[in-house]
Parts: C-alpha cells; sequence; structure tokens
C-alpha cells in the first residue's frame, strides 16, 4: 500500500493508524506535531483511530517554528 | 476521552526522563543545540525544535497541547494574558481599513482595546446588541473582517445565538472569534457550535485561585484557511495547509509582540485545569442557588443570571450550555450608594477586580472595570450604576448566602 507522506512516496505492507505511522517515521517532537489527512488536520483525539488507506497524503506540519518565515 | 480525564491527563503523558508526573516547569529563556546547522534549521523552519521562550517553551506547550484536547481543536497558542490572547488573535487577522463586529456589552478590556487602541491603527469596531443576530447581520459590509463574541457578555449577561452567528460569519466567508473565559470548556465548546478561534482569560475559572495571569487561543479547525479575506494567512497555507493561522499567529505576531507566558504561570493552569470540571460544577450550582435567593429578596430590584428561568437567555442556557450557565451573575440594590454599602458589609466575598477564583468575588463594574466610559456607553454596554457583578465562588452555599443576607441588610438598614 502506498501512502504519500511529506510529499514523498512512502511504501507500507499493512494498513496502520496515524499514531503507528508516526512511529514507524520516527518522527520529531511527536507531541508538538499536527498531522494533515488530505487536507484537512486531523484532531489528535483521532490519531488512534484513524486508519490510513492507500494513496492517503499525510504532511506532518509544525506551528512552532523558529525565527524565520518558511 | 472525556472532558474530566482530559482536564488531568490531556497534553502530558508523564516525564519520560525523570518519571515525574506532575509537567515539569522549564525555566529557561533559551534552548541549546548540538551544532550549528541544527539551530539553522530550526530558526528557518526546517526542523522542528525549541529555541527561545518567547516563541515555545515545554511547560507551556503542554498546556496548549492540554486545551487544544479540552476545546476538541486543531491547535493553541499560550499567552502571557487574556488581554495578550484577545489582542493577538484579532491583530494576526486585521488591518487599517478593515472593521470588526462585537457584541456589545463584553468585557471592558476588550471594548478599550477595539475602541481605543485598534481604532489608532485605523481599524474599526462596530459594537451591537448581539442577542439578537439580525444586528450582526445588519452591521456586516464588505471591510468587515471578523466577529468577536463572548459566550456569556461580561457583565451583560447576554448568550447570543452561537450556531446563527457562526452561519453568519460563514456565510460571509470570515471567522467567529469566541471568548470562551467564562463558560470554559468544561460548560461549552464554541468550536462544536459553529465558532472558529476561542479565546481564554486562563487567568479565571481555568487557573481558578487567582494565582497567574495568562491567555490562550484555540483555532478550532472550522475556517478554511485556503480561502477567505487573509492574504497572509491564505499565502502560509500553501505551505502549512490548515495550520496557516496558528503558524502565522506564533511565529509573526506572537513573536513580534512578546505575549509569551512565564513558565511557571503555564504550570499554575495546568494544575488549574486538572480541577476546572468539578468546580465548574460547584461554580454553577452556587451561581444558581444566590440567583434565585437574590431574586426573591425583597431589596434586590433585579438579578441577571441566564441560568433563571425567568431569564431571556434561559432556552440558550439549555441548547448550548446544558442548562448550566455558568459561575456570574450581576444584580442591583437600586442606586450606586446601596451598592457600595453592600460590598463594604461583605464579611467573606471579595472586592476585587477578578472573577473565577474559587473564592466569592464582587465587584461595581461602572466604577471600576468600566470607569473610563461615559454614562451613555455604560448604557450601550449593559453596565448600570447599582450594578453588583458576583463571581460566585465554590465554598458551602449557605455561607455565601449568609453574608449577602447580612450585607444586603446592612445596606438598607444604613439609609433609614
Amino acid at each position: 500500500m502506498n501512502l504519500v507522506v511529506n510529499g514523498k512516496n512512502t511504501d507500507i505492507s499493512d494498513s496502520m493508524t496515524v499514531t503507528e505511522l508516526l512511529a514507524k517515521e520516527d518522527v520529531k517532537m511527536p507531541q508538538m506535531v499536527s498531522v494533515e489527512l488530505n487536507g484537512q488536520i486531523l484532531k489528535r483525539s483521532e490519531f488512534e483511530t484513524t486508519r490510513l488507506k492507500d494513496d492517503d497524503k499525510v504532511e506532518f506540519l509544525y506551528y512552532m517554528g523558529g525565527g524565520t518565515c518558511l | 476521552m472525556k472532558a474530566d480525564t482530559l482536564a488531568i491527563h490531556g497534553g502530558f503523558a508523564g516525564d519520560s526522563g525523570s518519571g515525574a508526573s506532575a509537567v515539569p516547569i522549564c525555566q529557561t529563556v533559551s534552548y541549546a543545540h548540538n551544532t550549528a546547522q541544527a539551530l539553522a534549521d530550526a530558526f528557518a523552519g526546517r526542523s522542528p525544535g525549541y529555541i527561545y521562550t518567547r516563541i515555545a517553551n515545554p511547560t507551556t506547550t503542554a498546556l496548549e497541547s492540554r486545551l487544544t484536547e479540552l476545546e476538541d481543536g486543531i491547535g493553541c497558542v499560550a499567552t502571557s494574558s487574556g488581554m495578550a490572547a484577545v489582542a493577538s488573535a484579532v491583530m494576526a487577522l486585521v488591518k487599517a481599513g478593515d472593521e470588526i463586529i462585537a457584541a456589545a456589552g463584553i468585557f471592558g478590556g476588550t471594548v478599550s482595546l477595539f475602541e481605543n487602541t485598534l481604532r489608532r491603527f485605523g481599524v474599526v469596531t462596530n459594537f451591537v446588541d448581539a442577542a439578537d443576530t439580525s444586528n450582526l447581520q445588519d452591521a456586516l459590509n464588505e471591510k468587515t473582517k471578523l466577529i468577536f463574541i463572548e459566550t456569556i457578555g461580561n457583565p451583560r449577561m447576554d448568550v447570543p445565538d452561537i450556531p446563527a452567528i457562526a452561519e453568519l460569519a460563514h456565510k460571509a466567508g470570515i471567522p467567529l472569534v469566541v471568548d470562551n473565559t467564562v463558560t470554559t470548556p468544561v460548560v461549552f465548546r464554541p468550536g462544536k457550535f459553529g465558532a472558529d478561534i476561542v479565546v481564554h482569560s486562563t487567568s479565571k475559572f481555568i487557573n481558578g485561585h487567582g494565582t497567574a495571569i495568562g491567555g490562550a487561543i484555540i483555532d478550532a479547525g472550522n475556517y478554511n484557511w485556503r480561502e477567505g479575506p487573509f492574504d497572509q494567512i491564505r499565502k502560509l497555507s500553501q505551505k502549512v495547509g490548515q495550520l496557516a493561522f496558528l503558524w502565522y499567529l506564533r511565529n509573526v505576531i506572537y513573536r513580534d509582540l512578546g505575549g509569551c507566558p512565564a513558565p511557571m504561570n503555564s504550570f499554575l493552569m495546568l494544575q488549574g485545569l486538572e480541577t476546572l470540571p468539578p468546580r465548574m460544577a460547584k461554580h454553577c450550582e452556587n451561581a444558581e442557588r444566590l440567583a434565585q435567593f437574590l431574586q426573591s429578596h425583597p431589596n434586590v430590584s433585579w438579578v441577571n443570571y441566564p441560568g433563571l428561568k425567568t431569564s431571556e437567555f434561559h432556552d440558550r442556557v439549555i441548547k448550548l450550555f446544558t442548562g448550566r450557565a455558568g459561575g456570574l451573575l450581576t444584580f442591583g440594590l437600586g442606586d450606586k450608594e446601596k451598592a457600595f454599602e453592600f460590598i463594604d458589609s461583605l464579611r467573606l466575598a471579595k472586592n476585587l477586580a477578578n472573577l473565577g477564583d474559587a473564592k466569592t468575588l464582587v465587584l461595581h463594574p461602572a466604577s471600576t472595570i468600566f470607569g473610563e466610559f461615559d454614562a451613555h456607553e455604560l448604557g450601550s454596554m449593559g453596565v448600570t450604576p447599582d450594578m453588583v457583578r458576583v463571581s460566585v465562588g465554590i465554598e458551602d452555599f449557605e455561607d455565601i448566602k449568609a453574608d449577602f443576607e447580612q450585607a444586603i441588610e446592612r445596606a438598607f438598614k444604613e439609609k433609614k
């Protein structure tokens, strides 16, 4: 199954939840990350219950950046 | 998880290093990075990481996460005060030439910000009676960039039809900003009823003990920042999607204005949140009983508490707040002199400018927090000379009642 994670194609063997994907991708500062799934921000309470599907687009986003604009 | 559980466990699962079960207070200004490149990446936004407490702090992050979960939003920025929250949220959205529609009868500090400070920067606010949604509809024009209301107007004690106002705002393509200080997410989650941005003075019920000043801004996740009339945020949304408002807020407005909370204060807010649900239940219960007592008292001219069955807002309290109308009420004793004599005669309740404390607090709004406004302005905001505002505490109700009873008696006895 293919996911697009932060713009890159990522193969995963089985369907997984967002929480599981965060662990697999070893995201930095998981307590700070926001997850956008197919253009919509997920509530944190949805991380464990949202199961990813083939071709889903996932973005890991942060709003605690530094001092300059992106 | 339910609110009672989130208030205790939300945003913090324990410190993995030490095992500390309370959120550690990260009393630091800045954060060391192992390499020059790592710090450069953090500054450029290429990599997440703490840089400087004016922008983010781990203790404050825990508070922001807990508030996000309690409001069921998509993110939060905690601030140094409630006014810093209101000012930052609004200044992230408006520019010179824009207009705001705000409810009349909201907190005097917010009125002053809109009417005086923002007006100096070319932003005009139209204050309307928000109890009737058609007044907001009539005030809308192409310059309007946001609508600002409180869940229960302080001290007007009116309850706007929040779902209808949200619908009105969204039809106009603008966000609805709601101050949820008086109700807290335990009683009401504005985002569930269409609000886009929720602001708080966390100094009040969330802190709960009068020990720290703070505020918060939560994006409820309802507004589509990829559209809308905010060029600076729409442009950002191409890179950070629906986080664009929060990103702009934190990395531009908040960074530039410097309204960050002290880590110690964030800790005190987290501690306050843990007992917020049972405290709010008791605040609401005591306030309703005190309102009923005052309403039946022969020397009390009027009582304004939306939880009273006689209130014109009672149906909205049932619909929006599941019957709980918060811990704030106002009442009148006929004139300013009797109001002053009543306040001077209280033995238990404290006379001070705050609300949401565990202690019962009173205030004469017209001569204090609304003292800068003239009689006409006070009238339009629903502030009368005889008004006493009460933040009903969580003491035993019979003790609160006895204190009010003796103070009313003394206020009227001394006039004879």
